[in-house]
């Protein structure tokens, strides 16, 4: 009976959280957003499975489709500006091809001509609807693949994470003495070691997968930085009365401090949580745009292609190998702070407009 | 409070005693070490690597090796840089830190009060149509994937207009007959930038207190037009009119990467603004300032968000300290041979002491950020100092 009083005490809780997080419109574009990528991860296994898509054609790491364009034959002109071309870097353009770069390969044809061929990176078409990179693989199912590792790798890192702050936090504020005096030193240690060049350490010993540097990334975040605020926030709920009463009515120290002060950090430690996605999807783009990690796919590794490849600085004639990727990174890590910020209204009763 | 601040201090001797320890334990925990390439020359002889290994002291055991290390770095001894050799790493991190402050010093000081700034301006005006747009493009700047966003940077400005140069820190066509070498130069500017940002602190600090806003914003303007005037003289003048040239040439360089990371590193800061300066203007004190028909901009400026800098403060002074963590991205991208991409080499090619000695560099400049944190918080805060002397 009070078991199904909890239950709907609960029920009604969330469904207030839940119209007081309904009214932040920038949450509720974050949780669009982070729906959407979500549909995303989950779209390309069943475009698979269902063979809607070909494996070979679509795979994101070693499909291959040789995209047919027809293209005009040019004689690019030696002297720049012409009235077509503007600089060097516009001949040819994107459906032109040089016919010195022909003859180069002994292939017959005259300017004017239209000329079949295959190219990798090639544009959007109906078949690929962002394009292949230049290996001819289909970009759109990188995307659809780089969140899933997104998703993964950030899910799992926060909860890591949020899951050792908030029991270090907790236990240091409520034990004190010797315990808070090592954790914090603790966490001194961790935050004085540069993250970045760590990560390079670490990368250099250990074939790092998506799994590692979930573990790795939700450990340093863990130990660092966010075990000092949950620990103050704890602080702050361990002199409200209701634990005195609950020490006084004789609850043991392990029951007070997880009924009655975690439930209480706990929306703290949720908002954290959302926040360190963010930053556990930024840090593996990096560490992939460095080239460091022993992931497939990832937007990182789109990102670090294209500029190996030398296509960053064409700028926006090959625009759909630079922008989705970046984009997405942007718009994932980006949702997923709105939808902090959309908590922190429902959390924290100050910053509500109301 | 003397007890505590005595305790503290031996804690973080102890941290430090172990960050040494564990940073020498990951570095050794690389495969290879700095002089593996020496047994791929075919043109040398075998026993070079190991010649060259004894010399370093590399053959040693583990233990004795980190015992040596830290007798030796209590002593001030760093040792030798391996990758360029007979310079040691203080002198490499001396040449190297200055160009890393003077970017990410001025990047910090606008961009924190840019973002002070716009938060200010976020949380005042609640619920409009700007303050939506406002934030979604500090959201955007506050998560955009930052190497991404800086070569886009890079080839927009620097290739496509061509206004800025595609990263290094100078032309080197401009300095063959030089008289002066870069870091001459170096040292000039960042004299100037200190000088002058003293004097602008000090026009704010003085014109801080006049009460009519006209007449603030007028004296101000003379202070910003006399400061102008005075460094024209300085560059015209005796050497610094020689100086001038290279010296444009360095701050030249210096404005993409200084623009760029400013756009970054704004939002975190208005962002932050913004939450603190909301809770601010619940308090009851603000409402006691309406009533007393105080005007908007008063309220506004002098209330709520001089409260509100507190935090955004010491978030500042923790950000500080990630400035040459930070500096790692930036440095590669924009090619600034600054202190990130010092660590980026040592690290990669594993030379023990130089990555030794900026990571300790690093690390102690953490814990006396911490340490002076800690110590100003006891002391600002009656609550947390009452609970120490208990």
């Amino acid at each position: 009976m009070e078991n199904n009083n909890q239950d709907r005490d609960i029920k009604a809780t969330l469904k207030k959280n839940w119209i007081l997080f309904k009214q932040s419109k920038l949450g509720m574009t974050g949780l669009g957003i982070v729906i959407f990528f979500g549909f995303l991860a989950v779209l390309q296994p069943i475009l698979f499975l269902t063979n809607v898509w070909d494996e070979g054609v679509y795979h994101p790491v070693v499909g291959y489709d040789a995209e047919k364009v027809a293209r005009t034959i040019v004689e690019c002109p030696d002297q720049y500006p012409t009235k077509d071309y503007q600089t060097r870097e516009d001949c040819p353009k994107v459906d032109e091809v040089n016919i010195r770069y022909l003859k180069a390969f002994n292939i017959d044809g005259d300017v004017g001509d239209i000329y079949e061929s295959n190219v990798q990176p090639a544009p959007p078409s109906r078949k690929h609807i962002l394009g292949t990179d230049s290996l001819g693989r289909d970009i759109f199912s990188q995307i659809m693949e780089g969140c899933q590792v997104a998703f993964v790798l950030g899910l799992i890192s926060a909860i890591i994470g949020v899951g050792i702050s908030t029991l270090l936090g907790t236990a240091a504020a409520f034990y004190g003495g010797a315990l808070d005096t090592y954790l914090m030193r603790q966490s001194d240690l961790v935050l004085m070691l540069p993250s970045l060049p760590f990560l390079f350490i670490i990368s250099a010993f250990a074939e790092l997968q998506v799994w590692h540097l979930a573990v790795v990334l939700g450990t340093l975040g863990g130990l660092g930085g966010s075990v000092i605020t949950i620990k103050s926030q704890a602080l702050q709920v361990k002199v409200k009365p209701f634990v005195d009463s609950a020490r006084i009515t004789g609850g043991t120290r392990r029951r007070i401090m997880f009924s009655h002060i975690l439930p209480n950090v706990a929306p703290l430690a949720l908002l954290y949580m959302v926040f360190s996605v963010t930053g556990a999807i930024a840090s593996e783009s990096v560490l992939s745009f460095l080239g460091l990690l022993n992931i497939d796919m990832s937007w990182g590794i789109m990102i670090y292609l294209a500029q190996t490849e030398g296509f960053i600085f064409t700028g926006l004639k090959y625009w759909w190998l630079i922008l989705p990727a970046g984009l997405s990174v942007t718009l994932l890590a980006g949702g997923f702070y709105l939808v902090g910020r959309g908590l922190d209204d429902v959390f924290n009763p100050r910053l509500r407009r109301r | 409070m003397l007890v505590y601040t005595i305790k503290r201090f031996f804690e973080m001797i102890i941290v430090f005693f172990l960050f040494l320890i564990i940073s020498y334990l990951l570095f050794n925990a690389i495969p290879g070490n700095a002089f593996s390439s020496l047994l791929l020359n075919p043109l040398l002889p075998p026993e070079t690597y190991q010649r060259t290994i004894e010399t370093f002291g590399l053959d040693k055991p583990l233990f004795e090796r980190i015992q040596l290390y830290i007798i030796n770095f209590f002593k001030g001894d760093f040792g030798y840089s391996y990758i360029y050799y007979p310079r040691t790493p203080i002198e490499l991190i001396a040449e190297r830190l200055p160009r890393t402050l003077m970017l990410f010093s001025i990047v910090n000081v606008i961009a924190f009060y840019t973002g002070f700034l716009v938060g200010k301006i976020l949380a005042w005006r609640r619920g409009s149509k700007s303050e939506t747009w406002i934030t979604i493009g500090s959201v955007f700047s506050y998560t955009v994937f930052y190497p991404w966003f800086a070569l886009m940077m890079l080839w927009f400005f620097g290739y496509k207009m061509g206004w800025f140069p595609l990263g290094k820190f100078l032309v080197p066509e401009k300095w063959y007959d030089s008289p002066y070498s870069s870091d001459e130069i170096f040292y000039t500017l960042i004299l100037f930038t200190t000088v002058t940002s003293v004097f602008l602190f000090l026009i704010f600090i003085f014109t801080r207190n006049i009460e009519s806003l006209q007449s603030r914003r007028n004296s101000r303007f003379v202070g910003l037009i006399i400061l102008f005037i005075i460094s024209a003289i300085y560059w015209s003048n005796g050497e610094a009119s020689l100086q001038r040239f290279y010296a444009a040439d360095i701050a030249y360089h210096m404005i993409l990467p200084t623009f760029t990371v400013t756009l970054v590193a704004f939002a975190g800061t208005a962002l932050l603004t913004r939450t603190t300066m909301m809770e601010v203007l619940k308090d009851d004190y603000i409402l006691t300032a309406r009533a007393k028909g105080l005007s908007q901009k008063r309220i506004r400026d002098r209330h709520a968000a001089r409260t509100a800098l507190l935090p955004v403060v010491t978030s500042f002074i923790f950000t500080i300290i990630t400035i040459i963590d930070g500096s790692v991205l930036t440095e590669s991208i924009f090619s600034w041979p600054g202190m990130g991409q010092l660590i980026l080499e040592a690290v990669t090619r594993e030379d023990i002491p130089l990555a030794m000695a900026s990571f300790s560099f690093i690390g102690i400049l953490a814990l006396i950020a911490h340490f002076i944190a800690d110590i100003s918080y006891a002391f600002l805060d009656p609550r947390i100092r009452v609970k120490v002397e208990n």
